[in-house]
């Protein structure tokens, strides 16, 4: 059941959106971490390489002296890498179309963070290490949540992406550490020019624009980062009905935070708690560290914070300005598998005194489906993308606790990410 | 698709035991001229399903003497090293379809990219 709802928020909120935003992608602007690169160049002539993950291929051409093969979902960004020459293939990393052992080495660059389930990241990992010889390594990057400057305040977001071509040009990318897929690019479109957005937007959510507008007041520099519950916590016991809940449903939800997994002793009738804490979710928008890191960082952003609600902690909840934010997020995410934030933004509109002027979500907000001709206002509304950024020792701690084929090697932070290279170890059962 | 990729892919849907090696039914195939390295080559051969490779070479109609079993010395053979590398690196199947042995499900390959992705049901 819950897997029903992690491959469909997977289908709304990564791959869906991949495949509207690939053609952004190929510029030449964006290099290949250097320290994957150096990975690759380390490897033995004749090595055999597989990059899991390997979106438009950007690092599929490094080092001759190896046999490289990627894979991906996204067709868009699989044409592309074929286009370049690579061997690439259509798969889904939960269920790799390799035969084990066969790797010498493996990549996932900037790929499981996009998995919505514990389980699933730990399943994706397993596959890799499955394809990897006894003795070969695997390198991971995932997003951090603890950037350079700040952190996110959850670790599940979907993070907004603008398509807005002309905005790539005010983006100065000297010192910008590109992600493969990642669009250091897109963040700072949403962000560079919120005014710009809102000037070039003819679109049929108003109602985000005018939201936009009075968070980020004159900042064209603010970060937005849309939180949710993870699947995890929302679905802690397997058990609970999965199709939109209705708020009475809703009601009996556990409302613990994190990632309390089984703890029956939390499903507790506690509407309003679960109501608010949700609310909080919906903070006002974040200012995030360096767009070296992931996204830019500026020391004025912190005012610009203060500007736009009061006092700098995120989870103030009071005023329009919130209400805005979650109206809109949740009118975004309309068809979302987080079915809390559906019912919950209900509930919220009742129970808040200030009637917000905009409609309640009975207009469908096609989320994810294809939008017909690409418009903008289309692609602006459907493009999300969800990602599950990673705490400090999380990745190594997936690993050593969950995945015994794999034993972690180095463990690191490079700019925006948390990093392990592991080898794949024989396990003995007796 | 080159025949190396071929040699590492396999069938993953549920329920299936013996899903290597893949069947090709190619209906375009190209070859290309790739720079020949026998260093590389040598390399890539203890890592093959050598039975795999010929079994492919042969439905592709490129077999072309290619021997059914390994022959010793291989790494100083440069007349063999130069066959493997064609059928390797230089054969590509651009149209056509992959088949799992066991359960008869076809993968296609189109533009050189064969699609492994599985139905909700055959994951």
């Amino acid at each position: 059941m819950m897997e029903e709802a992690a491959s469909q928020l997977e289908r709304d909120h990564v791959h869906n959106v991949y495949d509207k935003i690939a053609p952004y992608f190929n510029d030449s602007r964006y290099k290949a971490w250097p320290k994957v690169r150096q990975f690759l160049l380390d490897l033995p002539p004749g090595s055999i390489v597989a990059d899991i993950g390997c979106g438009n291929g950007k690092y599929l051409h490094i080092n001759k002296e190896v046999f490289k093969l990627g894979c991906d979902v996204c067709r868009p960004l699989v044409d592309f890498a074929w286009s370049q020459g690579h061997e690439v293939q259509m798969c889904d990393g939960l269920c790799l179309p390799y035969r084990d052992g066969c790797f010498d080495a493996v990549l996932s660059i900037a790929v499981i963070h996009h998995f919505s389930t514990k389980e699933r990241r730990i399943r994706a990992i397993k596959e890799m290490a499955r394809t990897l010889r006894v003795g070969g390594r695997i390198m991971i990057y995932v997003w951090a949540m603890e950037q350079k400057r700040r952190k996110f305040e959850k670790q599940d977001i979907f993070v907004p992406w603008n398509p807005n071509p002309h905005l790539a040009s005010s983006f100065n990318r000297e010192d910008a550490k590109p992600r493969r897929r990642v669009t250091a690019q897109s963040v700072s479109e949403v962000i560079d020019n919120t005014e710009n957005h809102r000037k070039v937007r003819s679109t049929s959510s108003v109602a985000d624009e005018e939201d936009m507008t009075q968070m980020v007041p004159q900042q064209g520099t603010q970060r937005l980062w849309f939180f949710s519950r993870s699947l995890d916590s929302v679905f802690d016991f397997g058990s609970l009905a999965i199709s939109w809940p209705s708020s009475r449903d809703l009601r009996q939800l556990s409302s613990a935070t994190g990632e309390s997994e089984g703890n029956k002793a939390n499903q507790r009738v506690r509407g309003r708690g679960l109501i608010k804490q949700v609310s909080s979710f919906f903070s006002p928008p974040s200012v995030i560290g360096s767009e070296e890191d992931v996204f830019d960082s500026d020391v004025d952003l912190q005012k610009g914070q203060n500007d736009s609600g009061g006092p700098s902690n995120p989870t103030n909840n009071k005023g329009k300005e919130n209400q805005g934010v979650s109206v809109s997020l949740v009118q975004e995410c309309g068809s979302l598998a987080l079915p809390d934030l559906i019912s919950l933004q209900q509930e919220h509109l009742k129970q808040s005194e200030d009637q917000s002027p905009r409609e309640p979500i009975g207009t469908e907000q096609q989320e994810g489906r294809q939008s017909p001709e690409g418009s903008e206002e289309q692609m602006e509304a459907s493009c999300l993308r969800y990602y599950h950024v990673f705490r400090e020792g999380e990745l190594a701690e997936l690993i050593e606790h969950h995945v015994e084929e794999l034993h972690v090697i180095h463990s690191y932070f490079d700019h925006a990410n948390w990093c392990v290279v592991a080898e794949k170890v024989r396990v003995w059962k007796i | 698709m080159k025949l190396l990729t071929h040699n590492m892919l396999t069938s993953h849907v549920k329920g299936v035991t013996k899903g290597y090696p893949l069947l090709i039914k190619a209906t375009e195939v190209k070859v290309n001229e790739v720079e020949f390295n026998p260093k590389f080559v040598c390399r890539m051969i203890p890592k093959l399903e050598w039975s795999t490779l010929v079994q492919a070479a042969d439905q592709l109609g490129h077999r072309e003497e290619l021997p059914g079993e390994l022959v010793p010395d291989y790494e100083k053979n440069e007349d063999f090293l130069k066959k493997v590398h064609r059928v390797l690196l230089e054969v590509e199947v651009i149209e056509g379809c992959l088949q799992c042995p066991e359960s008869g499900r076809e993968f296609p390959i189109s533009k050189g990219i064969p699609n492994m992705l599985l139905n909700e049901d055959e994951a």
